[in-house]
């Protein structure tokens, strides 16, 4: 395939994740779902599954409703009326990683109401980042493990997770490879095509989405000729795109998200598993400890402000974009700070929440349009 | 209203009230004034542990509780705003709003919160309160302390019961190098005695709500259950809900209805709605209804723990408060005390800003209709902000439930 067209592809999926998904069951792939970045992908890899993500999709919600109050996030609800109706029945099963209160509730809400073979939890600690709740986190992923083990019939040798470390560190390298040329502006890849190429790995075996990848890059040709007028770099943040319409606007209205801060982006890719001289299982509880935490989590260590205004900076980004689900109080309660803090720094921040129950592209057009007038002082 | 009939309304109140709104003005005063005094002051989620507080001579203060009485004194919303105007989205849990609201402007029925010295967060109750806590450390530029307590499905790991026994000693350690004291093994044993003493007395004292007809609703435990989140560990509790104790157990000997005719037996599930305590009382009052139990007092009853290892069981029983464990253990308790209090249904408050309250009572009324083949109600509102609450709605709805008992 040529750069345009794996791109393409990638896009595709983005826009349509669980109708590829039902093609990955088709092929004889065993789809786990998992909703979190937290998510222990190498364990369920290395034990025969293939990790997918469910992250919401614009619909009227109908039988969630019977489950889920109307004030909790359209991806809860989404997700959960995706698996009543049906249109999930080529998953195997479920796993959740406490994050936010409504992920906790809905883990037992799924398991009550969905019937797949397989539910899975992991009860993750809030301390991100220190030594106190290291151990819980290893033993709370070797407890995962035996689950899982449980249910698969056959053991998870640490054999076979290091193999899964090995496939997902290099997807890692690989996507960020994507993310240098995309954050470099080296004109060979936008961020909208960029951010598919990586978002797209969320539903696709592994080892597949490196291939991809890998020819993704060896084929990317010359840069294309510069621009009279360059696109306005931007950065964003926030926990998920559940379409790309974020990244499509941005480019309709001559702007570019040239690096970001989403789960289902640059923090699900970034940070390798260390697997020398220790457990592999170790290793992934070292990574899920050491990253830049979700909002979900606390982290003594790293102070997300100073942080995500390094980020930008690095980037050269003229502005953040602060695109959140609604209803989803972690990130609620980070936004006065935050705002506070990038007008300190003299970072301009647009605060948009996604709905994807009434999703209306038009107003996050006219959002984004006046965000991006405002930057470029028109 | 005639003289029998005051005499009567007399003879049916609860005379300990008073003693209790003694106490807790008390309370707030020695708060209030702790700084003058050079008394620690430490601001704690309603689920954290604070017999380590006490043991250190820190007065503990509870921005939920307070938050509780603003909406009560119908004060939230005005705080809530305030905090809406510095950009919190109205979607967050309005305790918090309503919490820095007051922080920014010292409002509310008594002035506004003791500055702090320091936070202690428990995400037993929600993760909500994580956040909080990390905006109000911020904001007073305090320590903050979490005591992590991960969610419990099934029985508690081991692994997970080292963990919050490692943060009990770090806890430990934060407060010695907060106060510039020494942890004190004896007096922690006292003041963790005197806490489940306090505890045990608590749950006594609900337990006289069996009796047909009960002499209290849960709207009462609302306001009594003020002194057992705050100030457990201390003689003075005790004394106060020994005599609430008797009261009940007189108005039981006597046949004290809190409802004359009492008619209906309700469980109440999640948060009182603060702000509307009056009409709903007024209203089971007419419909000679009594909520003569509830989950929300109830948690303060730690059931596991073992006075011969206090430090131990006092951390497993943080961890397992009935918010943190799984919809199905959640039914086996609401089922328990439906059966315990013979209840005729349940009345359940969706509560906007509780979100691991609120998700899953869908669920649970289904099952609890299943298991107990009693009625469940689901009413929507929010514990303080009143904005979002339909009062028409509301009663009509639960009219027409109690038609149908």
């Amino acid at each position: 395939m040529d750069t345009g067209e794996i791109t393409g592809l990638c896009l595709d999926i983005w826009r349509d994740p669980y109708g590829y998904c039902r093609g990955l069951r088709d092929k004889g792939q065993r789809p786990m779902a998992y909703f979190c970045s937290y998510a222990p992908e190498e364990i369920m890899h290395a034990a025969g599954f293939t990790p997918v993500r469910l992250m919401g999709a614009p619909r009227n919600i109908s039988s969630a409703d019977a489950h889920l109050q109307a004030y909790c996030c359209a991806v809860a609800r989404s997700d959960l009326d995706l698996a009543l109706e049906g249109e999930l029945d080529w998953l195997e099963g479920a796993v959740f990683v406490q994050t936010c209160d409504t992920m906790m509730r809905l883990s037992d809400i799924w398991r009550l109401n969905a019937s797949f073979p397989f539910h899975g939890d992991l009860s993750l600690p809030v301390r991100m980042g220190e030594g106190v709740s290291l151990d819980y986190l290893r033993n709370e992923l070797r407890r995962f493990k035996d689950v899982l083990e449980g249910y698969a019939g056959s053991p998870i040798t640490p054999e076979a997770v290091r193999n899964s470390i090995e496939v997902y560190n290099r997807n890692r390298q690989l996507a960020g490879e994507v993310y240098r040329l995309r954050r470099e502006r080296t004109g060979v890849l936008g961020g909208l095509e960029g951010t598919a190429c990586v978002v797209a790995g969320l539903w696709m075996r592994k080892e597949d989405h490196n291939r991809l990848l890998e020819e993704l890059l060896q084929g990317l040709g010359e840069p294309a000729p510069a621009e009279a007028t360059p696109p306005t770099p931007l950065f964003a943040a926030g926990s998920v795109c559940a379409t790309p319409d974020l990244f499509e606007l941005a480019r309709e209205l001559g702007a570019d998200i040239v690096d970001d801060d989403f789960c289902c982006g640059h923090r699900y890719i970034e940070g390798l598993v260390e697997l020398e001289g220790r457990d592999p299982l170790e290793g992934l509880a070292e990574r899920i400890s050491r990253r830049i935490n979700c909002p979900a989590k606390h982290s003594a260590a790293k102070e997300r402000s100073s942080w995500l205004a390094e980020r930008i900076r690095e980037c050269a980004a003229a502005g953040l974009v602060l695109f959140l689900q609604n209803f989803c109080e972690p990130w609620l309660f980070e936004v006065p700070f935050l705002k506070e803090r990038m007008r300190e720094e003299g970072i301009p921040t647009l605060v948009l929440e996604s709905d994807l129950q009434s999703f209306s592209r038009g107003q996050l057009r006219t959002r984004l349009q006046a965000f991006l007038e405002t930057i470029r002082g028109i | 209203m005639g003289d029998a009939e005051k005499a009567e309304k007399e003879r049916r109140r609860i005379k300990s009230t008073e003693a209790m709104r003694e106490l807790m003005t008390r309370y707030y005063i020695e708060a209030k004034t702790a700084g003058e005094k050079g008394v620690k002051v430490a601001w704690i989620t309603s689920g954290g542990p604070v017999e380590p507080l006490y043991c250190f001579d820190v007065i503990p203060v509870y921005p939920e509780n307070h938050g509780a009485m603003c909406g009560a004194a119908h004060m939230a919303v005005e705080l809530a705003e305030k905090a809406e105007e510095k950009g919190f989205s109205r979607d967050i849990c309005s305790y918090a709003r309503c919490d820095f609201g007051s922080a920014y402007t010292q409002g509310g029925p008594i002035g506004g919160l003791p500055r702090p010295d320091f936070l202690v967060c428990c995400n037993n109750i929600c993760n909500t309160v994580v956040k909080w806590y990390e905006e109000l450390s911020r904001f007073f530029g305090v320590p903050l302390f979490i005591f992590d307590t991960p969610f419990v499905r099934g029985e508690l790991s081991e692994h997970a019961a080292r963990y919050e026994m490692e943060q009990m000693r770090e806890y430990f350690a934060f407060l010695e190098r907060a106060t510039g004291r020494e942890f004190d093994e004896g007096r922690f044993l006292e003041v963790a005695a005197k806490s489940l003493e306090a505890i045990g007395l608590w749950k006594e004292i609900l337990s006289c709500a069996e009796n047909v007809p009960s002499p209290m609703t849960c709207f009462d435990a609302f306001i009594l259950m003020a002194p057992v989140v705050t100030l457990r560990g201390t003689d003075e509790v005790i004394t106060f809900y020994r005599g609430l104790l008797e009261e009940m157990r007189q108005r039981v000997e006597e046949g004290i209805a809190i409802i004359p005719g009492e008619r209906h037996r309700l469980l109440w599930d999640n948060i009182p709605i603060w702000y509307e305590m009056r009409n709903l009382g007024r209203l089971f009052m007419e419909e000679r209804t009594c909520l003569v139990a509830d989950t929300y007092t109830n948690a303060w009853t730690f059931d596991r723990v073992d006075v011969s290892r206090p430090l131990e069981s006092l951390a497993e029983a943080y961890a397992s408060i009935y918010l943190n464990i799984g919809l199905e253990q959640m039914l086996e308790q609401v089922v328990e005390l439906a059966e315990r209090f013979k209840v005729d249904g349940m009345i359940m408050h969706s509560n906007r800003s509780c979100k691991p309250y609120s998700l899953g009572q869908y669920d649970i009324a289904r099952m609890f209709t299943r298991r107990t083949g009693l009625p469940a109600l689901v009413i929507e509102a929010d514990h303080t902000d009143s904005r979002v609450y339909d009062r028409a709605d509301v009663e009509t709805r639960i009219r027409h439930f109690l038609e149908l008992l």
